[in-house]
């Protein structure tokens, strides 16, 4: 643990630093000129469908994939170069968790901590009691969700600085992935950092800080996942006691898909917009009002659904690493 | 035995290994339990003299006299039986090494550990050679234990030489049954490609005698430094044993620089 800490301070701020991460697979480019960071105490959820790149990027950086070109760093070490390094502060739950068949999770355990050198069984039995996970079973004999539980418990429990996690909650009871998501707090909490890959949103909407969207191997979009709430769009709906045109709320800036009908108004308009959008309201006589607020999952479609082309934002991903500090305040109120 | 990854190898290889012993120590019972018979039996040697030369250079090395323990066990044992199951044992070792961790996906799950690659290769190579020269010890001991209840008295010192020889024999096939699995990560090829280039090492060194080329070549088969100098009779040949050595530390470097450069399939 002491040794980790130093590693991190010499390093530098980012936990992860990839620039212009390239695989190609002979013809095949599976990975495309990815730059991101994560910065301590983030959980960065990266997103993508199945096939986008997620794995191969998670598998260069635990240094199993050798990078075509561009760079990868955890904690200032070269993911590829010093792997050997980079294990030792890292945590991995590999997307397909592949055990060995005839070891229980107890021998498991005892074999990563004797490779890793350190004494962690007393940390893996608690995380597996919380996980409700039988350490005492081969692994042939253990459910999908179970070997996933015993992966999570591999990879927590060195209390690595950083948490490399491909979609660990797939096949996962949604009880059991609330106690993951305690375990993820308490790892933040204690100043760890997460790379956290889904290909839903709601996997990652409550614990991920930033989400990055990759798409056919390149890095489409890096967002703040509080901005992404704040630019969704809330459905507005009035009906007044008189008549009213379309001119008196469309003006309202960010305010769209203004309909009128006679006494009854729907629009959709993003958090920034509802201040201005209520005053022009509540200037008439309401007899009813509603709002609600589209679920996280749509917004997020709207913006880089399927169909959408392009390159998103290359300015956002670097805004909000240069300031961990911030990034920790935002992250204790994103949760 | 989850200490490290050279224990954890052998102890996956733990019911393998014993079974490996068992068939052994039963094969060579078998031999012994037919001695006594072929000893009476001054025609076998007349028999094998009477074969077609070809035939005769395949299967039995050098002059051989089946009416001794010596040579009946040099044509039974040395020739064709012992290396077969060594070879069969080490390549499998070998060529499962760094590919068959990859074939059940086993290979992330270690290597996200601080191992390096390097050090998974040196451990899996040192459990391969721990392996054969187990298997090769377990032969030696059954020939000369199970040979003395049978009067078929074999020089202890002469048998240890014939079985250290037999064992280098494997680990240099091993070896590069290892360097392509640790290389390519196939491990289909990594079995495969050594188990022709073992026939035809074998046939290479086994017709020298009668074929030019084959002649000119004969030095550069492993089976040459395994049997040519007849080592239940001659003992140990330092200069055959080094070859080996060196051959198996070539192969065991290019698996490590071979692993070290390429993906891990996952």
């Amino acid at each position: 643990m002491q040794a980790a800490h130093s590693l991190g301070s010499m390093s530098g701020e980012d936990i992860v630093q990839t620039a212009g991460l390239t695989k190609r697979f002979g013809r095949t480019t599976a990975l495309d000129g990815v730059s991101l960071t994560i910065g301590p105490g983030e959980v960065f959820g990266y997103l993508g469908p199945n096939g986008a790149g997620k794995t191969t990027t998670i598998r260069l950086l635990m240094g199993l994939l050798r990078p075509t070109s561009g760079t990868a760093y955890v904690l200032g070490l070269d993911a590829w170069r010093q792997s050997r390094e980079v294990h030792r502060v890292v945590g991995y739950v590999p997307g397909e968790p592949a055990l060995y068949d005839r070891l229980t999770g107890r021998q498991h355990i005892a074999y990563c901590a004797h490779l890793r050198h350190r004494d962690d069984s007393e940390l893996a039995a608690r995380t597996a009691a919380r996980l409700e996970l039988d350490l005492d079973r081969p692994a042939r004999t253990l459910s999908r969700g179970n070997r996933q539980k015993l992966a999570v418990v591999l990879a927590v429990m060195s209390r690595p600085r950083l948490l490399v996690l491909d979609e660990p909650t797939s096949g996962i009871d949604p009880l059991v992935q609330q106690v993951f998501h305690a375990i993820l707090r308490e790892h933040t909490a204690a100043g760890g950092s997460a790379l956290f890959s889904s290909h839903v949103l709601g996997e990652v909407e409550r614990v991920a800080d930033r989400i990055g969207v990759v798409r056919a191997g390149k890095l489409v979009a890096v967002e703040r996942l509080q901005e992404l709430a704040a630019r969704s769009l809330h459905q507005v709906r009035a009906r007044f006691a008189e008549e009213v045109s379309v001119a008196e709320f469309a003006g309202v800036p960010g305010v769209r898909d203004v309909r009128v009908d006679g006494r009854s108004l729907a629009c959709s308009a993003p958090q920034a917009a509802l201040d201005a959008l209520l005053k022009r309201v509540s200037a008439r006589q309401v007899e009813d009002f509603e709002c609600s607020e589209a679920p996280l999952e749509e917004t997020f479609l709207g913006y880089y659904g399927m169909d959408t082309a392009g390159t998103g934002r290359p300015g956002t991903d670097t805004a909000g690493t240069g300031r961990p500090g911030g990034v920790e305040a935002e992250a204790g109120h994103a949760r | 035995m989850l200490a490290n990854v050279l224990l954890k190898t052998l102890r996956d290889q733990g019911r393998t290994l014993l079974a490996w012993s068992v068939s052994l120590a039963l094969i060579v019972a078998t031999y012994a339990a037919i001695w006594p018979s072929v000893q009476s039996q001054p025609s076998m040697s007349d028999f094998i003299d009477q074969m077609p030369e070809a035939f005769r250079s395949l299967f039995a090395t050098s002059s051989a006299d089946m009416s001794t323990p010596t040579g009946y066990i040099q044509v039974e044992l040395l020739s064709f039986m012992g290396p077969i199951a060594v070879l069969i044992y080490s390549i499998s070792a070998g060529a499962g090494a760094i590919g068959g961790e990859e074939d059940r996906h086993t290979m992330d799950l270690l290597l996200s550990n601080p191992v390096s690659r390097g050090r998974v290769v040196l451990d899996k190579f040192a459990a391969m050679v721990l392996g054969t020269f187990l298997l090769a010890a377990v032969m030696g001991v059954s020939l000369v234990l199970e040979g003395s209840m049978v009067d078929m008295v074999l020089p202890t010192d002469k048998v240890a030489a014939a079985m250290l020889h037999l064992a280098l024999l494997g680990v240099v096939f091993g070896s590069l049954a290892l360097a392509l699995s640790a290389g390519t990560g196939h491990t289909g090829l990594s079995r495969g490609v050594p188990a022709v280039l073992a026939v035809l090492a074998y046939i290479v060194n086994a017709l020298a005698p009668l074929v030019d080329v084959f002649d000119r070549i004969q030095k550069v088969s492993p089976f040459f430094q395994y049997i040519a100098h007849d080592p239940l009779r001659q003992g140990t040949a330092w200069d055959s044993v080094l070859v080996s050595a060196g051959t198996a530390a070539v192969l065991l470097a290019l698996a490590v620089v071979g692993f070290r450069r390429r993906d891990v399939a996952g």
